[in-house]
């Protein structure tokens, strides 16, 4: 099977800002993907091009449909949490579940209550009764109810204490992901993913800076803490980004193998965030 | 298509309890007033009276007074859901964008032609249903009142008001005015619709300011008076009644109160349907109505809620 999401030359412009400018990647069935930027970066509108909540250039497919004009279709096998706020606050949770039973074939409203059934949440609550954890196990019980093929989740832990958080992506993966599921995910909390993660995006100024398997990062990557004669050495490899860490340099490099490197320092590979920087700050310097 | 429908009606209904809470309030208030000025009538030899004179009037005056009784009635639930509906319209597309649940709404598989539609469809018909039924009920308590009050001081009750009142007669030409009335007016529930998919802002009086100031600049402008007319014309002459419009009719003065007496008692020999539904004014505003119902669906499916 090819690819779920497959974008090719995709641009979406805000007057004379380019929010989106010229990306193109593949998303395969059965993967985890972070997409990881700073604010502004074209996260939001690139995971809104997809959802079909915005017109874009270039070609975009999503599960074989157009996004922006079979969105309707689109929903059938997609589903998104786009922050917690979003549910309806003057809705009842059982209201919530009879109305979603009527519209959506693919909801399975035993499920949902399977689910619900485990947490505190009362049918008989408004959403607006509801903490803002309870809000979020909410949405994650009726988007895990859902067969969808797709789930896109937009900082979807925005605002809630470590134990939600902590719960909500534990959740998530035993209770919502298999193999036949595939998910997207943008977050500034990025150490909490990390270990979900199957690939990452790095998205920056609207362009894909970075697009790779998780697994493939160390062999690509690798982060040195150097010695204090080491450095020099060291700076001959070209490292992409260098930074201070209790008075030692800390170098990133990109294509450099841990062989050439044995001797100078620390080696290690670089978490996520760290290797974020690295590549957002490398580049602009 | 129509379970999905049907889905959005019912959310329109959890939403907006206003649609039941206001003709609600309005019969307890109606009922309320009726039973208060009862119990305060001092001269009960003045009731009696009443009940006298009713006994004594032609079975024709007496069901003409009854139904004017039930229009009065009537009126004040229809002023009522006009202004329910243009605060349910305005309300319909803002409130999801200010509480951001337009994300949630718009991750289900249902089009923005369907969402707006069932915004429409309970403008113009859920809401008259519901008033209609909260009408019927008041009639039914309202009558029930007095014929136990008629009972009590030795009246008749059968023969004064059940075997006088043209129930059927009353209600079916109240319902066909409910039907009717958010038709006429249909292009005012189409703009309050479009105002509320786009308004950043204080959807009543984005509303209401074209309104007002168009009619205004034209006087200024051009001395002329075009618009001012269309939009007083469109709010109060309804072309339902032949020949009468809405006000002469409630208050049964002169040409009306004759054009009722001759046409026996029926409030729906008064209605004309097939002028009412032939009338290019109908179209017309209907026509407009879809239209910015249409710029609705355009806008709420196009503009980035970001």
């Amino acid at each position: 099977m090819g690819s779920l999401v497959c974008a090719r030359n995709v641009s979406k412009k805000f007057g004379d800002l380019r929010a989106v400018d010229d990306v193109s990647f593949d998303i395969a069935k059965g993967r985890i993907t972070g997409l990881i930027g700073p604010n502004g970066a074209g996260k939001t509108t690139l995971l809104k091009a997809v959802l079909g909540l915005t017109d874009c250039q270039g070609s975009l497919s999503v599960l074989g449909l157009d996004p922006f004009r079979q969105r309707k279709e689109l929903m059938k096998n997609i589903c998104f949490i786009a922050d917690v706020a979003v549910l309806p606050r003057w809705i009842k949770v059982s209201q919530l579940l009879d109305f979603l039973q009527s519209v959506h074939q693919n909801f399975s409203r035993g499920r949902a209550e399977e689910l619900l059934a485990q947490t505190s949440i009362k049918k008989t609550s408004k959403v607006r009764e509801l903490s803002k954890g309870m809000v979020t196990q909410l949405h994650l019980s009726i988007i895990t109810a859902i067969d969808a093929k797709l789930l896109v989740l937009d900082e979807p832990t925005i605002g809630l204490d470590i134990i939600f958080r902590k719960e909500f992506y534990g959740n998530l993966l035993s209770d919502y992901f298999d193999e036949e599921r595939t998910i997207i995910i943008t977050t500034h909390q990025v150490e909490e993913i990390e270990n979900l993660l199957t690939d990452v995006m790095f998205i920056n100024n609207g362009k894909i800076v970075l697009d790779s398997p998780t697994e493939d990062l160390p062999e690509r990557y690798v982060e040195l803490m150097a010695s204090a004669d080491g450095a020099d050495k060291a700076r001959q490899f070209k490292p992409i980004y260098e930074r201070d860490v209790f008075g030692k340099k800390v170098m990133t490099f990109e294509g450099v193998s841990r062989e050439q490197l044995r001797g100078l320092g620390e080696l290690r590979t670089p978490d996520i965030a760290d290797l974020f920087v690295a590549k957002v700050k490398g580049a602009a310097a | 298509m129509i379970r999905t429908q049907l889905a959005l009606l019912r959310r329109e209904f959890w939403e907006h309890r206003s649609m039941v809470v206001v003709p609600f309030v309005v019969a307890v208030l109606i009922t309320l007033t009726a039973l208060t000025g009862q119990i305060s009538i001092d001269h009960k030899d003045l009731l009696d009276l009443g009940i006298v004179g009713a006994t004594n009037m032609p079975d024709n005056a007496r069901a003409a007074a009854l139904s004017g009784i039930m229009i009065a009635l009537s009126s004040s639930f229809i002023f009522a859901m006009w202004i329910l509906t243009i605060f349910y319209t305005l309300d319909s597309l803002y409130a999801e964008r200010k509480d951001r649940s337009i994300l949630f709404w718009r991750s289900i598989p249902v089009t923005d032609f369907d969402t707006v539609l069932s915004k429409l469809l309970t403008a113009i018909l859920a809401i008259p249903l519901i008033t209609f039924a909260v009408i019927v009920a008041t009639h039914l308590v309202f009558l029930l009142n007095i014929s136990i009050w008629i009972d009590i001081r030795g009246g008749n009750p059968w023969h004064l008001i059940w075997g006088a009142v043209p129930l059927l007669d009353n209600w079916t030409a109240t319902l066909a005015l409910l039907i009717a009335l958010p038709l006429w007016l249909s292009p005012f529930i189409g703009w309050f619709l479009f105002v509320s998919a786009f308004t950043k802002r204080s959807p009543l009086l984005t509303a209401a300011l074209p309104i007002i100031m168009l009619p205004l600049f034209e006087k200024i402008l051009f001395g002329s008076n075009v618009m001012a007319e269309t939009f007083f014309e469109r709010s109060v002459k309804m072309p339902l009644f032949s020949g009468l419009n809405n006000m002469e009719l409630l208050f049964q003065e002169g040409e009306g109160f004759e054009n009722f007496a001759n046409a026996k008692l029926s409030l729906l020999s008064l209605m004309d349907f097939s002028g009412f539904m032939t009338n290019p004014q109908l179209w017309v505003g209907i026509i407009v109505c879809g239209l910015f119902s249409a710029a609705a669906v355009y806008v709420r499916r196009y503009r980035d809620e970001s």
